[in-house]
């Protein structure tokens, strides 16, 4: 399957069909998945590429496409139409296409995709007759206009809005940029592909390779991809499957999809979706075949794979996989499942979870039991953490009672940044206005404050000189102080193999508390803490400060810097609550100093 | 700069920062601190500030003739119709921003969200894409809003600066709280502009 030959280099363009895979410096990163799931079998929309080296050809040919490489383009794009038996440009059986940048490595700052390149007017008329939805091919129309407009002609736009029409939008660009966007579908390749090997040049993308030390003399790869419909009637939909449930970590996959759906409806969220059941129900072939690709794709990767596919007309098309995120808990447990289905080892499983995700998997919660009847707002999940405080409208009152000790919670109609000091003089925060975007749902975040927003008018007021209980995951708040229940390791099987796992493998050991007759070594009282006045000691200082001891504790330890020091100034035990993230940073750090 | 405008850009300055000292707020309003520091002791002595071990807040009777002053000195501005466009514009941006704040920090999946710990860069790097492609907006925008206050430039180095440093990999100052990151200058341009123009908040 791999095929690296001599002809590839020479090629001023790659197709991409399942034959080839080559390298990612060749034809970068976006190209390379493409290549890599058409060589597992999978059906992917048929495309072609630009390789890397013609970037620098365009660049150092004072920035214009020369007749030999335009011609390869046109000749891909007959690749694609012979592939498709759609024509560029035809309003019988229209070709659109997608246009990507995709260097070797992923980096900001360069030309965003283009999508449904090709459209005309006619081609407008032809999918709303298509489609039976006029509404929607003048929506692509427009999109396509907006960002054609907004990347490649660099047009000062608003963000997309739906409901401007075609001629409004092209209007809209040709007034701010004195360019009409190219009606002609080549004109249109030529405009985008020129603008993804400009936008290597890019002050923003020159910004970012300066900082990281990648060389400028370097380029971007530019993929052209058959855009696949799912809303051309019968049979066709687009979705979201994970290979398995990223949230919980259960086994089954989990997906959604949207019968006559495209692009993007699925993923904004603007549309009832369905469940994979309704899928298994109505086209149990197509649906057999997402659950092998699935499983196909997580072995590959060995990993949860977040999945993009779209149904035209019965036919299944992958668009894209990545590895899915997970919640701490799940992450947990797809670790040990996956050791146990034997798609990983156990020594890469533990490095699966991060020591952040395991501190939140052992963060204290609710008991769900003998609360309901203490609820007294309801709002929308901000910033998850459970923290009991007395509710206090004014941040300037909130900041003074917290420095005398005592807990506050900070409820308010809403929040500025005149009421910064007040949240974070306060344990949780809730507010009556504002959504998942809101100024105290990014700051109480960036904070880590637990908190819960849009409880409604008035509410936050009624609760003020209340013991409140905030529960940042669910939404709620109780009155008074809710009782909480610690996690133990040894009541989840998952939880408590992977922690056999880590401790089996930790340089050091973590214990939760002082070993009888241990002479232990206090950082916190050498004044090397978290959160000291002075500036954080160096990881010099530490190791010279840990040097000798058998035994050591200290909130510096529960950090990776001081696990470092601890285990390269030979210390053997150290003492920390809970244990386990402390023992992952233990083994992250042999495994680094390993490799 | 006269001294009777900082006499007032001091206050202003404050007021906008909620709390801080002659350094912070002749960052703000990009001046020198000295001046500042020469404002604030009359600020103080006309009881309009008051200040402990350098760090300074409004008094409510400062607050009140911040309140009296802003019709006055920007009644050209809030007549002016150019700024108030561009101040719709601003807020449309502003929308757009918050989005990609919460994007930053958490992470949608299968339905819900979970915390974005910056280990898939992919992800990440779209973010930032989308920040630089925001930040080139407020470029322009701001540049019309300081085509009338020309001081508001300042908010526009210190915006690029929190953008250098996210392209740096420093996660943080996208959406950190105690320290210059964008969502923190942005804000404080919000502040200022609302101020200016004498609007609320919507939220």
């Amino acid at each position: 399957m791999t095929n690296t030959g001599v002809t590839l280099t020479e090629a001023r363009v790659v197709i991409l069909d399942g034959t080839v895979l080559p390298s990612r410096e060749l034809i970068g990163g976006k190209a390379w998945s493409v290549a890599r799931m058409m060589s597992l079998g999978l059906r992917v929309p048929p495309a072609f590429v630009l390789p890397v080296s013609e970037c620098r050809s365009y660049l150092d040919a004072g920035r214009s496409l020369d007749d030999e490489v335009w011609d390869a383009v046109q000749a891909g794009v007959a690749n694609l139409e012979q592939r498709s038996g759609r024509r560029f440009g035809d309003p019988a059986a229209p070709l659109l296409v997608s246009v990507r940048s995709g260097a070797a490595v992923s980096m900001p700052g360069m030309m965003d995709t283009v999508l449904n390149l090709g459209i005309t007017d006619e081609i407008e008329l032809a999918l709303a007759a298509l489609t039976g939805d006029p509404a929607y091919a003048s929506d692509t129309h427009a999109r396509f206009l907006h960002q054609f407009g907004d990347i490649v002609l660099k047009a000062d736009l608003d963000s997309y809005s739906a409901g401007v029409s075609a001629e409004a939008m092209r209007a809209l660009v040709l007034a701010d940029t004195g360019s009409d966007v190219p009606r002609a579908p080549l004109d249109q390749l030529r405009g985008a592909i020129s603008a993804v090997f400009d936008s290597w040049d890019s002050s923003r993308a020159k910004a970012y390779r300066r900082h990281w030390g990648i060389a400028d003399a370097g380029g971007t790869a530019v993929t052209i991809q058959m855009m696949v419909f799912g809303n051309l009637g019968e049979e066709s939909g687009t979705g979201v499957l994970f290979s398995r449930n990223p949230l919980s970590g259960d086994r089954a996959p989990y997906g959604e999809w949207l019968p006559g759906g495209q692009g993007d409806d699925v993923v904004g969220g603007t549309h009832a979706v369905q469940d994979m059941i309704t899928l298994q129900n109505a086209m149990p072939a197509v649906h057999h075949e997402l659950m092998e690709w699935a499983s196909t794709l997580e072995r590959e990767h060995g990993e949860v794979q977040d999945i993009e596919f779209t149904l035209e007309r019965g036919q299944l098309f992958l668009l894209q996989t990545r590895s899915a995120k997970r919640s701490p808990q799940a992450a947990v447990r797809i670790a040990v499942d996956l050791v146990d289905e034997g798609v990983i080892g156990i020594d890469e499983a533990v490095t699966r979870v991060t020591p952040e995700q395991i501190r939140s998997v052992m963060m204290p919660r609710l008991d769900p039991q003998h609360i309901d009847q203490h609820r007294v707002a309801s709002g929308e999940p901000a910033c998850p953490g459970v923290a009991s405080g007395i509710g206090v409208v004014d941040p300037d009152e909130a900041e003074r009672r917290a420095a005398e000790g005592e807990s506050i919670v900070l409820v308010r109609p809403t929040t500025s940044p005149n009421d910064v000091h007040g949240m974070i003089a306060a344990v949780a925060v809730v507010t009556d206005l504002g959504g998942s975007t809101s100024h105290a749902a990014v700051v109480t975040r960036a904070l880590g404050r637990p908190s819960v927003v849009g409880v409604g008018d008035g509410v936050a007021e009624s609760l003020a000189g209340r013991l409140l209980t905030v529960d940042g995951a669910s939404g709620h708040v109780y009155e008074g102080q809710m009782p909480l229940l610690e996690t133990r390791v040894d009541d989840d099987p998952h939880l408590s193999r992977f922690a056999a796992w880590v401790a089996e493998r930790s340089p050091l050991t973590v214990v939760e508390s002082v070993p009888p007759d241990a002479q232990v070594l206090d950082l916190d009282r050498l004044g090397l803490g978290v959160g000291t006045e002075s500036a954080a000691p160096t990881r010099e200082q530490l190791i010279t400060a840990l040097r000798g001891a058998a035994v050591a504790r200290g909130s510096l330890l529960s950090t990776a810097e001081g696990v470092a020091a601890a285990i390269e100034a030979g210390v053997s035990t150290i003492v920390a609550k809970p244990v386990l993230p402390v023992q992952l940073l233990a083994v992250r750090h042999a495994v680094a100093g390993a490799s | 700069m006269t001294s009777s405008d900082l006499d007032f850009l001091a206050v202003h300055g404050l007021a906008v920062r909620k709390a801080g000292g002659p350094p912070t707020v002749a960052d703000l309003l990009g001046t020198d601190e000295q001046s500042v520091s020469d404002a604030f002791d009359r600020a103080t002595e006309a009881g309009r500030m008051i200040g402990a071990r350098g760090t300074f807040m409004c008094t409510p009777a400062g607050q009140a003739w911040l309140a009296e002053q802003y019709p006055v000195l920007y009644a050209d501005a809030r007549a002016n119709g150019q700024l108030t466009e561009a101040y719709e514009r601003f807020e449309r941006v502003n929308t757009d921003l918050l989005a990609l704040f919460t994007d930053w920090q958490t992470v949608p999946t299968a339905g819900g969200s979970v915390v974005n710990d910056h280990s898939d860069a992919d992800y990440d790097h779209g973010i930032i894409d989308r920040l630089g492609a925001l930040h080139e907006k407020a470029e322009r925008v701001v540049g019309r809003c300081a085509e009338a206050e020309s001081r508001l430039t300042r908010y526009l180095e210190r915006l690029a600066s929190a953008y250098d440093r996210v392209l740096a990999g420093e996660t943080d100052y996208v959406s950190g709280v105690r320290i210059d990151s964008y969502h923190t200058v942005w804000f404080e341009l919000h502040e200022d502009l609302l101020r200016m123009l004498g609007r609320t908040r919507q939220e």
